[in-house]
């Protein structure tokens, strides 16, 4: 009888360790699990986020938009009459100067812009203004001639209109047409500017994207990340401005007071200022999982939340001038397109690349860039970059984010070492379309920028690197841990910090490795020589 | 001397399980971490190894805190003392089957070798991983007052860290083998009992302690004045006294009344001066004024060559006692003989009517002497048997018997025998026997 109490309670006893040390994990796993599912259905939290309210304004009744306009500036002149302080609003903004105050590394305060910065497309303005200046809230940008303190030149359509029949057309210099006109395979109206500014609002997708989803001169071809599609885009490409979403507009982001826009596009900015951010509706805080908002002390959100962009039109990943200028026998321009229908060669611009759904590169980023200004020296042996994001992993301000990059191959001066702007447009016999003789397109385009040109010339490789900001996945489609936290992931570009996952010391690795090794092997061998013993 | 020892107790066992679930739950999580495989998924064992080193902190706090209130720190502290048996036992001795160099006790659960590698993961491997683990955790963030660099240095001492951990692991888990039987080890750590090694000095002394605290005789001790120092719990009651304060620092003449005083005086002065008193009868005053009787040891308390005082045992007389006393008297003395035979039939006691009957100048002569020695050869079949009927369990109440006494005389006796029984196992046999050699047969 005492035998068997005794073992009853030492099962006991046993029985209460066991469970005193399984209860603890149990309510762990328990607790998790429960917290867990809590989160995973939680709501998008928003702040401050409040849609544009239109003022209920009907123009058709002013009187003053009933006269008859036979000139846009008319029209420009009549919004005036009553909004007559927006002159000034417009004239300080940078859609109308194209330029932004900068200050460089040496201290000096210059004006940074269209005119004195090149990009790896259609390369620089000077001598190609009225094609250029098509996408200018101006009219008669057609020389650098044009007066930017004419008020009259404004163009308050472009954005205002929401008839959606308003054009420019794009060799105008900013005016729409006067007769009917073709333009490669599309036919331009005059516009009916009684409608137009009878029925003006504020601005819609279809009014920015007018411009900025043909930057390079045709869809998604620069940005990558928005595109015509925008205007009509579902859920699955676009959270935001999902017609089965948010249905929101550019303006809703990005905030508008006394006509400044807010937003930065680094192709061209260059410092951190009147930016958009994620932040100013999500917080910086977003996330219900406290380690993914650690993540945002140096990871921005499109980094995760943008996984691809170019989701439905193609984008342009390099433009290769220097095999431009082909012709067919019987001299006609040559024409080569892919699968999709884009160009891949083209007589006028050269070789393309085109990419969907591309994965973008990842870069630190404070807020600031340095540009390639004309007439700055470059290196004839490396890759010029044209814009260069600033920022790195010790850098506090600085974040990863994801990009597009562009490549280009484009003419440079051989003899001087600077960046080529050439006449490429116009009906004369320099332009090196139609002529497609780049000493006379070099030679006039570097006169009409003021800059020097020694008459020899070749072609250089260039890179610029396009923020990504649009194209929002859903949560689900967002990145997960392991396209970054592993080897192979998607950072494996930057190597200025220990990525867990990703890095690792090969010599300490190998050392634990051997030392585990090590042991199991002392182990086998004493073992055995104790049983061989023992025998 | 070895016992089965309850050496490692319960929080300890919980405490060292815990750990290790932990340890070996932090290293599967951790290692995916890593990169060296993929199993439960990177935000699911980044989340498990969090939760795991929190608990895994809290789990050390407790740890710490039971090893300085229990003193239990003490078993880490290094020692080269056998150190080089030690290594020389796992490297040689192990395998010719010598035995451990070092013996585990309560007091010194741990082998040189053991305390340093120990000591080693408390005070170094751990607090740097803990202290990396929270640098990873907490201190790469830009925002924080004090911040690192990067993880670059932490991680890679963290993994390191890892590594050398699972290598302790390994050898750990390999050299609980080595006790005496192979899963001996890890049972004592399940269990909480182990075989160990016992301090036989120590153990006796605290028998001897504990003997003297426990005993039902009761304990004095007086010092050179006759200042009572000290009395057990037996002595207390046997005084009837509630408390040791109503007796401490008190003078033994109040033990006593003033007729029995002289008496202890004269014993008091011959112990201080060296003499042993095995054992005297007394009379005691008690605290409620009644009397009683007691059987008194004295001897002195030496040290270094000094009397200090004196010390001994009382033993309580009681009536009961006085009254077994009497039966004894009255068996010694009876006209009836009286024998006891133990339980091989061998003779271990007779009184002096027994000796007389059977004609023995003296029991020396017959104790020790199998029973077959009181009878001629043909009645000792008859004897034989009333020895067997009662060792099994029967009392024989009244039997004629013929004795063969020392001269070879032959004389006749009613016999009576019982079993004697200790606990329920019958060690022997007794029993009276009457002469009757002197009626004749008719009157029986």
């Amino acid at each position: 009888m005492l035998t068997v109490k005794k073992s009853q309670q030492k099962f006991i006893g046993l029985l209460v360790l066991f469970t005193a040390i399984i209860l603890p994990w149990i309510v762990v796993v328990l607790y998790e699990y429960s917290t867990q599912q809590v989160g995973g259905n939680s709501e998008v939290m928003l702040v401050n986020f409040k849609k544009d309210t239109v003022i209920n304004v009907d123009h058709s009744k002013f009187w003053l938009l009933q006269q008859e306009f036979n000139d846009p500036r008319e029209v420009t002149k009549a919004c005036l009459t009553c909004h007559n302080k927006i002159d000034r609003e417009i004239m300080m903004s940078s859609h109308w100067k194209w330029t932004r105050k900068y200050v460089t590394e040496q201290g000096d305060t210059i004006e940074l812009g269209k005119k004195n910065i090149i990009n790896n497309f259609c390369i620089g303005i000077s001598s190609n203004e009225p094609l250029c200046t098509s996408c200018h809230i101006g009219y008669g940008w057609k020389d650098s001639s044009f007066d930017h303190n004419d008020k009259n030149n404004i163009d308050c359509l472009v954005c205002h209109d929401q008839t959606g029949t308003y054009k420019k057309f794009p060799a105008g210099a900013g005016f729409p047409v006067t007769k009917t006109k073709k333009f490669g395979n599309k036919t331009f109206t005059p516009p009916d500017y009684n409608l137009i500014a009878q029925n003006i609002g504020k601005p819609q997708k279809e009014n920015c994207g007018a411009c900025h989803f043909n930057g390079g001169g045709g869809n998604n071809v620069k940005h990558g990340d928005i595109a015509r599609e925008m205007n009509q885009v579902t859920h699955d490409i676009d959270v935001h401005m999902a017609i089965d979403g948010a249905k929101m507009n550019c303006t809703d982001c990005h905030k508008t007071e006394h006509h400044n826009i807010t937003g930065n596009l680094y192709s061209i900015a260059s410092v951190d200022d009147n930016r958009v951010s994620c932040e100013q509706c999500h917080t910086g805080s977003p996330h219900t999982n406290s380690i993914l908002n650690q993540h945002t002390d140096k990871i921005a959100c499109q980094t995760c939340h943008i996984p691809e962009y170019a989701k439905v039109s193609s984008t342009k990943m390099s433009w290769d001038w220097s095999t431009a200028g082909k012709l067919n026998n019987d001299g006609s321009l040559i024409t080569e397109k892919d699968s999709l229908g884009n160009m891949t060669y083209f007589t006028k611009k050269g070789s393309f690349v085109w990419k969907n759904n591309v994965e973008p590169e990842y870069v630190w980023f404070n807020g600031n860039a340095k540009h390639y200004v004309t007439g700055d020296k470059v290196d004839p042996g490396k890759v010029v970059k044209l814009n260069t994001l600033l920022g790195s992993y010790s850098d506090k301000k600085a974040k990863i984010i994801p990009i597009k990059k562009h490549v280009g191959k484009q003419i440079y001066d051989t003899e001087n070492n600077i960046m080529i702007i050439p006449h490429l447009f116009g009906k004369d016999s320099t332009a090196y379309w139609g002529n497609y003789d780049w000493d006379k397109a070099a030679r006039v385009g570097m006169a009409s920028a003021g800059l020097p040109y020694s008459g020899n010339y070749g072609f250089i490789s260039t890179e610029m690197s396009w923020p990504i900001n649009h194209m929002v996945a859903s949560r689900n489609e967002s990145l997960k841990c392991t396209d970054c936290h592993t080897s192979n992931g998607r950072l494996n570009s930057l190597t200025d910090f220990y990525l867990p996952g990703r890095d690792k010391s090969n010599f300490l690795d190998s050392v634990g490795i051997i030392l585990i090794l090590m042991s199991f092997a002392g182990v086998f061998v004493h073992a055995a020589l104790r049983i061989i013993n023992r025998k | 001397m070895k016992r089965k020892t309850y050496i490692y107790r319960g929080f300890e066992r919980f405490w060292h399980w815990n750990q290790a679930l932990l340890i070996f739950f932090l290293a599967f999580t951790g290692f995916e971490i890593h990169g060296s495989y993929k199993i439960l998924g990177f935000e699911n064992v980044v989340r498990w190894h969090n939760i795991a080193a929190w608990a895994l902190l809290v789990l050390i706090v407790f740890a710490i805190f039971w090893h300085f209130v229990t003193g239990e720190w003490k078993q880490y502290i290094p020692t080269t003392k056998f150190m080089k048996a030690q290594i020389s036992y796992y490297i040689t001795g192990i395998f010719k089957g010598a035995p451990h160099p070092t013996h585990k006790t309560i007091y010194n659960k741990f082998n040189p070798l053991q305390r340093l590698i120990y000591l080693g993961l408390k005070i170094f491997v751990i607090p740097i991983q803990v202290t990396t683990g929270f640098f990873y955790l907490f201190y790469v963030y830009p925002d924080n007052p004090i911040h690192i660099v990067g993880l670059n240095v932490v991680a890679i001492i963290h993994t390191f860290g890892a590594f050398v951990l699972m290598a302790f692991v390994i050898a750990h888990v390999y050299l609980t083998t080595t006790g005496h039987t192979p899963l001996s080890g890890i049972k004592a750590m399940i269990t909480g009992w182990e075989v160990i090694d016992v301090d036989e000095k120590e153990e006796r002394q605290n028998n001897l302690m504990n003997a003297v605290n426990e005993s039902a005789a009761g304990y004095y001790r007086l010092n050179k004045e006759g200042i009572i120092e000290d009395v057990n719990d037996a002595w207390l009651e046997m005084y009837s006294c509630k408390s040791r304060d109503e007796i401490i620092g008190k003078h033994y003449s109040y033990t006593r009344d003033k007729k029995n005083l002289a008496e202890l005086d004269n014993l008091v002065t011959r112990v201080l001066n060296g003499e042993v008193i095995t054992g005297m009868p007394v009379m005691r005053r008690c605290f409620d004024g009644s009397s009683g009787k007691h059987l008194l040891s004295a001897n002195p308390v030496i040290e270094e060559n000094t009397v200090l005082g004196l010390e001994g045992f009382i033993l309580d007389i009681k009536e009961s006692e006085k009254l077994s006393e009497h039966m004894y008297f009255t068996v010694r003395n009876s006209g009836a003989g009286y024998y006891r035979l133990d339980e091989k039939g061998v003779i271990i006691d007779v009184n002096s009517a027994w000796l007389e009957f059977y004609k023995y100048n003296s029991k020396d002569e017959i104790v020790g002497k199998h029973f077959s020695i009181t009878r001629k050869p043909d009645d000792i079949d008859e004897l034989e048997n009333t020895f067997n009927t009662v060792m099994s369990g029967d009392t024989i109440t009244g039997k004629i018997a013929t004795r063969r006494c020392k001269d070879g005389t032959v004389g006749k006796h009613i016999l009576s025998a019982n079993p004697i029984t200790i606990g329920n196992k019958t060690v022997g046999m007794e029993g009276f026997i009457i002469d009757i050699s002197k009626l004749d047969d008719k009157s029986i």
